[in-house]
């Protein structure tokens, strides 16, 4: 048997994620000799808030639903910044097959209102997404789940439908955080987390205060947290730089020279597998066509998205969808450079160069407006007309995405190679952006999962790159870093590339120096 | 009028109608033209360098992507121009044709015309133009439209209180006395009555359209791209503010110079009539 | 005034009131009726706005069903018609909430912003109206006019960011949102709001003021002027009693309309300072497709535009004869 979570960690990930993840991505930000302090209150803004925000982890759907989840629950594991799984509720999980996985729970801890946490609460919390009615955002990760039972006071087993080594990371993901077993109302919070919840007015603000009895003795060290929403990234950046919120996330590549420009403020670039991606879909003549597709991927400026849009903080990506971050990452298939002229030859030998489609884009996938400028006008410049259709972003995701033969789709970092394949590549996936049927990268999916050799593993997942980079129906011209601004006052942190506060994890190890 | 009226006229304007006149003469005149004399192709990625200074190549800099902002300025212009006087017209055109309407017809025609205005202009104009836009899309004709009827109830209230107003005056009982119709009645004597509040009137409106096409691209529903007016020019490269860059600055002084110019324009015209 | 007219006065005001009372209740039908057919046309629902990017069918499904949205139409328009009579705007269909707890929450925001920018405006708006009206074509005329031109020259995001930037990040001297404290010192509140405040009361000073101005010119052309003139009255109390009366009526209707635009309109203010006020709350619920939600807020913008244009009809009755008889 194998304890996944205490394999070559047993005691960096005793000494926290601080520690470990100074370790392995040699800087951390802000003071790395500093003694963490108690005390402090700090405000935080992220990006957008409304009537939909949410105490209940299952339908967290924006960064700020994440980061108030993150304070007020607690997962069976967490993420270091490596986006492995490390202990949390569960002390310790063994598996044989990565099927059946037998789960320890933590001693002694409670919820906020006193309650002590038993496996009751962990097979409610985790069987829940399944239920339709629910509406959990991660219904189809835990169809994956067969049937969980107690099999001690803190013993669970958790069976699934087939392998899955990467259990352990996907448990850190906030949806999959540990909620009160029964709990459906969720107008107020009642979690295990570091923070408990003072205010919560959707859309406004969340006031979190410090947790006396949280699991981690010490933590967390901020009195009070007000978590808020700024949308207007100019906004956002002023108020950080006047003082008036201590951190935020996404900082737009353009003022980053603005903040770092001065003695108190800086910006934390945390690399990231971030992308906007020109999807074309096999159920349209035009865009099923193989030449058509690899022209428009001869036709993404790479450079000047990198340079233009992103202002560097971006990394340049190969039409596939695994970043350099990703220890799976393939580094051997070759860059994919802008090349008009084979994009001209290619659409003349296909003929459709005469095409006139529209090309769909809404501010809500990050850069797709600015990028889909880019390629209209390289494409004007060998005499393909595309027309970019900007759309507004409420409703882009049920009515346009995926829905005409061009639309810009966006995706978030995913915590594992597998998740980010299964749920937007594998030909029977629900969101299978390009609606492509490869039974070749099906079948290589199925076989990664079901091995337990790591290398061999990432060999798979090596080919399956390929095989999306050559055939797949999408162009990714760029992985965007995740840019978050901050108070130099406010210490403790290191990126967890998830996304921006830490991989919204930022609350309970963060400390205020002054 | 012959030319030799039309000098005078210029002639008799004081020096700030001069100085509105010019910079209406000149943005029409770019509106017009601009489209041909633009150095660059305006969606083009021509410098290398973002929020370029001035330089021999690209006078007024480059933007955000690179581009050329003189370009872009100079196309731009026709796209506010052009659909903010087209827009003003309509709106006029329908609020106080309606507001005549409603001043001389028919009780029954009044209340119905004043309560779909209400409805209207109950709903805050930057909403309803959002609604409007996800629901229906942003092409060129439909945001001209929407920003059009946006205007029409507010112009209609101001015209309809000038019109009830006149009603009540001695000569225009006198005129429905001597048995003149109510076309009549509206279009020659109380209109010419009317003209003066409603250029003011105008003038602001013209500015309004403006700034709600610029707040419409600030909310992220202007023109398509590559096509952008100047509020979406001024809102695109807003984070060059900071660094003072000349992206930001042309455009916004354009958006200024334009509807300053309109407005001295239409003020020293409406003086310029003193009895 | 005489004490004959008086009563008359009032009849005939309170008359004006009842029949415009229900007049405004037309007026809320339609645009609930507007408002209900329009957002039908707008892509999405809210079941698939909650779920978002990787919502199963299933999932919105039940979540359709869950929210009523299933049911045709007219049968949940009906519904909501007859609980909004019974007084009851419903539940939010996506905040888990009752609409009245949403709105309560930002409608005290939304008319303190409001009432404050108006308190700034007004009095300037009117100070400055006169003045270039009495000093017709000259010099201060011309000074203000160039001032309330450059006034609204440029968009309001534009000076609004410009002012954060000077004030809030250059000088550190005003914050950049809009936050309130619970219980604030009267430093503190008039800190929170100052620069919001500034911003909105820029605009409605240039178009009121111009308003006000065109208003009192058009009565200071008219032949009564000019015989108190020649009878020898002063030229404040001309403006002060004969002809500001005269021309409240356009004057009182733009200042409806420049409140109205300061209650719904100020959705930029509150993008760029965060403020938590109607107007980004009912975009919100544009956009989440929260149909109660949306009705609630267009009706209290209707509302209280409707309220204030009575306002403003009662004064222009009350303060010209020639129009009482009505």
């Amino acid at each position: 048997m194998v304890d996944v979570l205490s394999t070559d960690i047993s005691r960096r990930a005793l000494l926290g994620g601080l520690a470990a993840g100074l370790a392995v991505n040699g800087a951390g930000v802000g003071s790395a000799t500093g003694q963490p302090r108690a005390g402090g209150r700090i405000r935080i803004a992220s990006t957008n808030s409304s009537t939909a925000d949410t105490l209940d982890p299952a339908k967290g759907s924006t960064a700020t639903d994440y980061i108030r989840h993150y304070m007020l629950y607690s997962g069976l594991t967490q993420f270091d910044g490596q986006l492995r799984g490390r202990p949390g509720l569960a002390d310790r999980m063994v598996t044989q097959d990565n099927i059946v996985w037998n789960i320890r729970l933590r001693r002694g801890v409670h919820f906020h209102n006193g309650k002590p946490l038993t496996v009751e609460d962990v097979i409610f919390s985790l069987l829940r997404h399944r239920d339709p009615a629910a509406g959990s955002k991660v219904k189809t990760v835990a169809d994956q789940f067969a049937s969980a039972r107690r099999a001690g006071p803190l013993e669970l087993q958790l069976r699934l439908t087939g392998p899955n080594p990467d259990l352990p990371a996907i448990l850190a993901v906030s949806h999959f955080l540990i909620v009160e077993n029964g709990r459906r109302d969720f107008s107020k919070a009642n979690g295990t987390g570091p923070y408990i919840a003072h205010e919560f007015a959707p859309g406004i603000r969340t006031i979190v205060r410090k947790n006396p009895n949280y699991w981690k003795p010490g933590r967390p060290y901020l009195d009070e947290i007000e978590l808020i929403a700024i949308p207007d990234e100019i906004s956002r950046v002023n108020a950080l730089l006047s003082g008036d919120v201590q951190m935020v996330n996404a900082v737009g590549p353009g003022s980053v020279k603005r903040v770092r420009a001065t003695s108190t403020h800086s910006v934390m670039e945390i690399p990231s597998g971030l992308f906007t991606n020109l999807i074309m879909r096999r159920d349209n003549p035009v865009t099923a066509n193989p030449d058509f597709v690899l022209a428009m991927k001869y036709l993404q400026d790479r450079e000047l998205i990198k340079r233009a849009l992103f202002r560097g903080f971006a990394t340049i990506a190969n039409d596939q969808p695994i970043s350099p971050i990703d220890p799976n990452f393939n580094p051997n298939i070759p860059q994919r450079p802008l090349d008009p002229d084979r994009a001209k030859f290619l659409l003349k030998r296909s003929g459709l160069l005469g095409v006139r489609l529209p090309v769909y884009a809404a501010p809500v996938a990050n850069g797709s407006i600015d990028m889909g400028s880019v390629l209209q006008e390289h494409a004007a410049q060998i005499g393909l007309k595309l027309a970019i259709n900007r759309v507004p972003s409420d409703g882009y995701w049920a009515t346009h995405w995926m829905k005409h033969p061009m639309t810009f789709g966006n995706t978030n970092q995913r915590p594992t190679t597998d998740m980010m394949f299964s749920l937007f590549f594998q030909s029977k996936a629900l969101t299978n952006e390009t609606g492509w049927n490869h039974p070749r990268f099906d079948r290589l999916l199925l076989e990664a999962r079901s091995t337990t050799d790591a290398a061999l593993r990432k060999e798979i997942y090596g080919e399956m790159q390929l095989v999306v980079h050559q055939h797949g129906g999408l162009a990714i011209p760029a992985f965007i870093s995740l840019l978050d601004g901050y108070d130099r006052r406010l210490k403790g942190m290191f990126p967890i590339p998830l996304g921006g506060f830490m991989g919204y994890n930022f609350a309970e190890y963060a400390w205020w120096d002054a | 009028m012959t030319g030799g009226n039309l000098i005078r006229a210029v002639r008799a304007l004081p020096w700030s109608g001069k100085i509105g006149l010019a910079l209406v003469a000149f943005w029409i005149v770019i509106a017009l033209t601009g489209r041909f004399i633009a150095p660059h192709s305006p969606g083009a990625f021509v410098s290398y360098e973002v929020f370029a200074g001035s330089s021999g190549k690209f006078w007024f800099g480059s933007d955000f992507l690179g581009r050329d902002v003189l370009s872009r300025l100079l196309v731009g212009a026709q796209f506010t121009v052009g659909l903010s006087a087209i827009a003003v017209t309509i709106a006029v055109t329908l609020g106080t044709g309606l507001a005549l309407t409603a001043a001389v017809g028919p009780r029954w025609l009044d209340e119905l015309l004043s309560r779909a205005m209400d409805t209207l202009i109950s709903i805050p104009s930057k909403i309803f133009a959002l609604v409007l836009v996800a629901a229906f899309g942003s092409s060129i004709v439909l945001l001209t439209l929407i920003v059009s009827i946006t205007y029409v109830p507010g112009n209609f209230r101001i015209a309809r209180s000038l019109a009830v107003g006149l009603t009540k005056l001695d000569y225009v009982e006198v005129a429905r006395a001597r048995g003149e119709g109510r076309f009549h009645i509206a279009l020659v004597e109380m209109l010419p009555n009317m003209i003066r509040p409603l250029f003011a009137d105008i003038g602001l409106r013209f500015v309004f359209i403006v700034l709600l096409l610029s707040g419409l691209s600030f909310l992220g529903l202007g023109l398509q791209p590559p096509d952008a007016d100047l509020g979406s020019l001024v809102r695109e490269n807003v984070s060059g503010l900071g660094e003072g860059a000349l992206a930001i600055l042309m455009p916004a002084t354009a958006i200024a110079s334009l509807t300053v110019g309109v407005n001295l324009l239409i003020d020293a015209a409406t003086q310029g009539k003193v009895k | 005034m005489s004490a004959a007219s008086t009563p008359s006065l009032w009849r005939g005001a309170g008359r004006l009131i009842g029949k415009r009372i229900g007049l405004a209740l037309v007026t809320l039908l339609l645009v609930s009726a507007v408002i209900f057919t329009i957002s039908g046309l707008l892509p999405g629902d809210a079941a698939q706005e909650v779920l978002g990017q990787g919502a199963t069918p299933e999932q919105v499904a039940a979540l359709r069903h869950e929210m009523g949205l299933d049911r045709p139409a007219p049968v949940r328009y009906a519904e909501w018609l007859g609980s909004i009579v019974a007084g009851d705007p419903g539940q939010s269909l996506v905040a888990n909430k009752p609409v009245a707890d949403i709105i309560s929450e930002r409608l005290p925001n939304t008319l303190t912003l409001a009432a404050l920018a108006a308190l700034v405006s007004v009095p300037f708006a009117f100070l400055i109206g006169i003045a270039s009206a009495v000093s017709r074509g000259r010099k201060l005329d011309r000074g203000i006019n160039v001032l309330t031109l450059s006034m609204v020259a440029l968009p309001e995001f534009l000076v609004a960011t410009i002012a954060v930037l000077i004030f809030a990040v250059e000088l550190l001297w005003l914050p950049s949102i809009t936050i309130v404290p619970k219980d604030p010192t009267f430093a503190q509140f008039a800190r929170a709001y100052a620069m919001p405040v500034m911003v909105l009361a820029v605009g409605v000073v240039a178009q009121l003021g111009r308003m006000i101005r065109a208003a009192i010119i058009a009565e200071l052309d008219r032949p009564y002027v000019e015989m108190a003139r020649l009878k020898g009255v002063g030229p404040q109390r001309l403006v002060f009693r004969h002809v500001l009366p005269n021309a409240i009526g356009p004057i009182v209707n733009a200042m409806a309309l420049s409140l109205s635009n300061l209650f719904g309109g100020a959705i930029i203010v509150e993008t760029i300072f965060n403020y938590p006020g109607l107007a980004s709350l009912m975009v919100n619920a544009v956009t989440s497709r929260d149909m109660p939600l949306l009705q609630a807020c267009a009706m209290i913008f209707c509302a209280t535009y409707l309220l204030l244009v009575l306002i403003a009809d009662t004064v222009a009755i009350l303060a010209n004869p020639r129009l009482r008889q009505v």
